[in-house]
């Protein structure tokens, strides 16, 4: 890190610290602090929707898987719009008419007290837990790169979000998200150009991503069904759109978002934006990743991006077996360069017989430079985590974009992509705990505990609700690195709860005469459902969402009749 | 002039500021996706 790059990096977070306590400095009663007063415009929504559900982990895995999976991650995403339109057409106007706080709220009229107690507490679990996991990603960037202790770091990230958050309430972090979003897209642009022109003089942008497309990183979409397999169009277009259902109708800090629109119409076309821009940027993000794995085509990358990671094993009483294998590494890298740039030549003489040949060469590259890094890799897994998980294999995909960034890219413009970064991970913490605040004070406090307590009493419980809920996410990020890869981490916790979660709202919105109990007795098959799939099935994680939501909808229409209740729909 | 206020924010509620209504804003969202899939399997099949 330069001076340069300091200088942006700290006025960029003070700056934006500064920022959202300005925009929140007039948060005085309790609808100001949890929904905004309610007058947020669309591109306000629009962006702090966006904001809040790309978090560092986007930025910082993203690009990592395709660098090391290609661009196949993309189809998680396309059931989204389709979930923005439905949500646009049923939850948004009954949120909105109703005029909650929380979408639990609804769930009391709709069915009962223990349906929607159920619904908060599993949104309080889920997302509770996931903030950690938030926080954490781009604490380990920071680590890295300034050899900070990771706990100092994420205490300092913690802190800047709770001043804002907990001093202004939804108006300064849905004011503060959308100025980050325009940050981070910036950044991301830049990081993009940045790559493109780092390329060799003698290889064209277009050629160097044939090298990427041969060598498997520009797999954006394959048809192929296999339930086993999260990463096709049906996994993405079916799973996805149950994900992203769950994930904006039925959990709080997405719905929080658009309950701040100032009107139906402004909420919708927020959630709207998002399903027409939602899959292309991650189209993007993920082509940054396969730009960056064709950069390194022709310059040497590291045998282990993860520069902590790789000193250590140097430094073990495997060092000069690990050296070895750099030494190794380099020579079948500069065999790996031939061969793409015999690629590139067989390209250009259109002569299709050279071209396989060509192709043929630069896959067996390939794979020896990778049978290197496998055994570099195997002394790694020695001092890593989980050592003793035979089947774990230490991975480096989300050091893959930093160490690129902070290696290559010019002074000033890694201050800002690492700002951006930071944004990130700031704006979705923001909306967690501010989400999780409102549940905390609006479902269970208010709710279950002191009720009729007044105005005052509540608005200063949601202030201390989210310095709460900011301590509990710094703590649990402490023991986050344990859980393996951090974009699946947060998917997978996420879609344990989430299918049950879905149900629940399914039946309220679009089955009127099942009643609480039924709901209730549904989430409860559901949930056995998903945690059974996930312990003895191989189904891919985006499909528990699936399996969650029909098993509770079907559970509970079964054990409707034998209530006694009458539905309140 | 309550009553016209609450006819005029319904109206705005009602009615995206584009397109005419919400029917067409809903398509316009999932022909993207169709177009974003067509163009994401040109790509896959000129690049793969």
């Amino acid at each position: 890190m330069r001076p340069l790059d300091w200088a942006v990096l700290l006025a960029a977070l003070a700056g934006i610290v500064l920022y959202g306590v300005w925009k929140g400095r007039r948060t005085r009663d309790l609808d100001d602090f949890l929904v905004a007063d309610r007058r947020m415009r669309w591109h306000t929504v629009a962006l702090s929707i966006m904001a809040t559900q790309a978090s560092a982990i986007t930025f910082l895995s993203t690009p990592g898987q395709a660098f090391t999976d290609g661009m196949r991650f993309v189809q998680v995403y396309l059931g989204l719009p389709v979930a923005m339109v439905i949500l646009c057409a049923t939850a948004v106007p009954v949120y909105h008419r109703l005029k909650v706080y929380t979408a639990y709220e609804y769930l009391e009229g709709r069915f009962d007290l223990k349906t929607r107690t159920l619904a908060a507490l599993l949104f309080l679990a889920l997302r509770g837990l996931s903030t950690g996991v938030s926080i954490y990603a781009p604490s380990i960037i920071l680590s890295v790169i300034m050899g900070w202790d990771i706990r100092l770091v994420i205490l300092i990230i913690g802190a800047s979000v709770m001043l804002y958050a907990s001093m202004g309430g939804a108006r300064a972090v849905d004011n503060t998200n959308f100025l980050q979003f325009l940050i981070i897209i910036g950044g991301m642009i830049v990081a993009f150009l940045t790559v493109v022109k780092l390329l060799p003089p003698d290889v064209s942008f277009l050629e160097a991503t044939h090298v990427a497309g041969k060598l498997g990183r520009l797999n954006a979409i394959d048809f192929s069904f296999d339930v086993k397999n999260q990463y096709n169009f049906w996994s993405g277009l079916i799973g996805g759109c149950f994900l992203a259902l769950a994930y904006f109708g039925a959990d709080q800090s997405q719905v929080q978002r658009y309950l701040t629109g100032e009107s139906i119409a402004q909420s919708r076309l927020g959630l709207l934006f998002n399903g027409l821009v939602k899959v292309p940027m991650q189209f993007f993000i993920l082509f940054i990743g396969a730009t960056v794995f064709a950069f390194y085509q022709f310059t040497q990358p590291p045998i282990f991006f993860n520069p902590v990671a790789a000193e250590r094993a140097r430094a073990s009483a495997h060092g000069p077996q690990f050296r070895a294998l750099e030494t190794d590494y380099a020579a079948a890298f500069g065999a790996k360069q031939l061969a793409a740039r015999g690629y590139i030549n067989a390209l250009r003489s259109n002569d299709a017989g050279a071209t396989a040949r060509a192709s043929d060469e630069l896959n067996a590259a390939q794979k020896r430079a990778n049978a290197v890094r496998d055994s570099a890799v195997e002394i790694i897994k020695e001092f890593d985590a989980k050592p003793s998980d035979p089947n774990y294999k230490p991975s480096d995909a989300n050091y893959v974009f930093l160490n690129f960034v902070t290696h290559y890219l010019p002074a000033g413009i890694v201050g800002l992509v690492l700002a951006a970064v930071f944004f990130a991970s700031m704006s979705s913490t923001a909306s967690e705990w501010s989400a999780l605040a409102a549940t905390t004070v609006v479902d269970v406090l208010r709710r279950l505990v002191k009720r009729d307590a007044g105005e005052r009493f509540y608005f200063v419980s949601s202030k201390l609700a989210t310095v709460f809920w900011g301590a509990f996410a710094i703590t649990f990020a402490q023991y986050a690195g344990q859980l393996g890869s951090l974009v699946e981490a947060v998917n997978r916790l996420g879609s344990l709860f989430y299918g049950t979660l879905l149900g629940i709202f399914l039946l309220a919105f679009y089955f009127k005469r099942v009643t609480g109990t039924a709901a209730f007795a549904g989430a409860a098959f559901g949930e056995t459902a998903v945690v059974a799939c996930f312990m003895f099935t191989k189904i891919a994680f985006l499909w528990y969402n699936v399996v969650g939501a029909l098993v509770v909808v079907a559970a509970a229409l079964l054990v409707n009749p034998l209530t006694k209740e009458r539905g309140k729909g | 002039m309550k009553k016209s206020v609450t006819n005029t924010t319904r109206a705005r509620d009602e009615s995206p500021p584009f397109g005419g209504s919400w029917t067409k804003a809903y398509a316009v969202v999932l022909l993207n996706l169709a177009a974003s899939v067509v163009l994401f399997y040109l790509f896959t099949r000129a690049f793969g």
